[in-house]
């Protein structure tokens, strides 16, 4: 078995979260780095879209703008996000394709049941819910989102820990139709967090998703390369915190 | 020449922006569902640009079927009838 490299929480901004991705997914294909898991905040605050949607229908530029939040396309499909700066833990997983289910979604079941792991540690009775979210009681805590490039997979998601709702909202365009689909009246009732299900810390949270993610691994504790960090920067501006990528749609 | 946006939602959500007039000048295709390979997208729009319109369903659905099947592509979330019907729905 593969040994991952596990780095442990640190907080970037949003374009050089995204470029170490793509630096680590690079370096995994060339065989330089590991296959590695990382835990990661957000600072300052952001917003991800998919890479499939359309910024100025999902965002609300404006509100972002006024409140200092960052804007970024993601590599992968999926939904906007909005990552508070202390309100959630995101995690990648950065991998070669041939450890995971070549099923897509099986693939994303493997990687969720260890975050629904971490949850049961802290006392949260969390299920995957197809295609790419954790819920409890029918409330979103988890949102995970995949790709697949050159025979590398790429999973990252976010638990979030403490949501700011009002904050949220005003800065996602969130369909109406999405909403009504789900038969939830209140936006509010779409999403939960730690903090709403339990009293523990975001150390907690942090040390449960180390397990977690550790418990069917061969782990060894680590930090980004010069290299990854070197390349991530050139990424940032090719590509991340480049508007013909971020506007593209 | 007209142009129409409409939002759908299947297992995820789609949204197509169509500038046209008896054919299409202008698609764009976005939403929170996945492609792998992304790049497949492209394809797809390329292929639904310049298409007669009312639009032929079914040749339009063989011919972006073939598009995936091509790339080994798999789209989760929303299927090319999806698309395909949601094409004609903004273009009527």
């Amino acid at each position: 078995m593969k040994k991952f490299r596990m780095i442990t929480f640190t907080s970037f901004n949003a374009f050089t979260n995204m470029a170490l991705d793509e630096a680590i997914m690079e370096f995994v294909r060339k065989g330089i780095s590991q296959p590695t898991i990382r835990f990661y905040g957000w600072d300052p605050s952001a917003v991800s879209i998919g890479i499939f949607q359309g910024v100025r229908n999902e965002v609300n530029l404006d509100a972002t703008k006024a409140a200092g939040v960052d804007v970024v396309r993601r590599l992968t499909g999926g939904g906007a996000v909005y990552h508070d700066r202390l309100g959630e833990v995101t995690y990648s997983l950065i991998a070669p394709l041939d450890m995971f289910p070549t099923n897509i979604i099986e693939s994303y079941r493997v990687i969720c049941d260890d975050i629904i792991f971490a949850l049961k540690e802290l006392g949260i009775d969390a299920v995957f819910s197809p295609i790419n979210d954790i819920i409890v009681n029918e409330q979103k805590i988890s949102g995970n989102a995949q790709t697949r490039r050159n025979g590398i997979l790429l999973q990252h998601g976010t638990i979030l820990y403490s949501v700011d709702v009002e904050t949220m909202f005003s800065l996602l365009n969130v369909s109406n139709q999405k909403i009504s689909d789900k038969l939830i009246k209140s936006v509010q009732k779409r999403v939960t967090s730690v903090v709403d299900q339990t009293g523990a810390s975001m150390e907690d949270l942090q040390k449960a998703l180390v397990m977690g993610f550790k418990r069917n691994r061969e782990i060894e504790f680590g930090d980004y390369t010069d290299q990854e960090k070197s390349r991530a920067q050139e990424l940032v501006k090719e590509h991340f915190k480049n508007d013909i990528w971020t506007y593209r749609l | 020449m007209k142009t129409n946006s409409i939002t759908r939602k299947f297992e995820k959500m789609l949204r197509l922006d169509v500038t046209y007039t008896d054919h299409i000048e202008n698609l764009k295709i976005t939403g929170d569902f996945f492609l792998d390979p992304e790049e497949t997208l492209d394809q797809i729009v390329t292929e639904l640009t310049g298409i007669t319109i009312p639009i032929q369903k079914d040749l339009l659905i063989r011919k972006t079927r073939y598009i995936l099947d091509n790339n080994e592509a798999e789209l989760i979330g929303i299927t090319v009838e999806d698309i395909i019907n949601t094409l004609e729905e903004v273009t009527q």
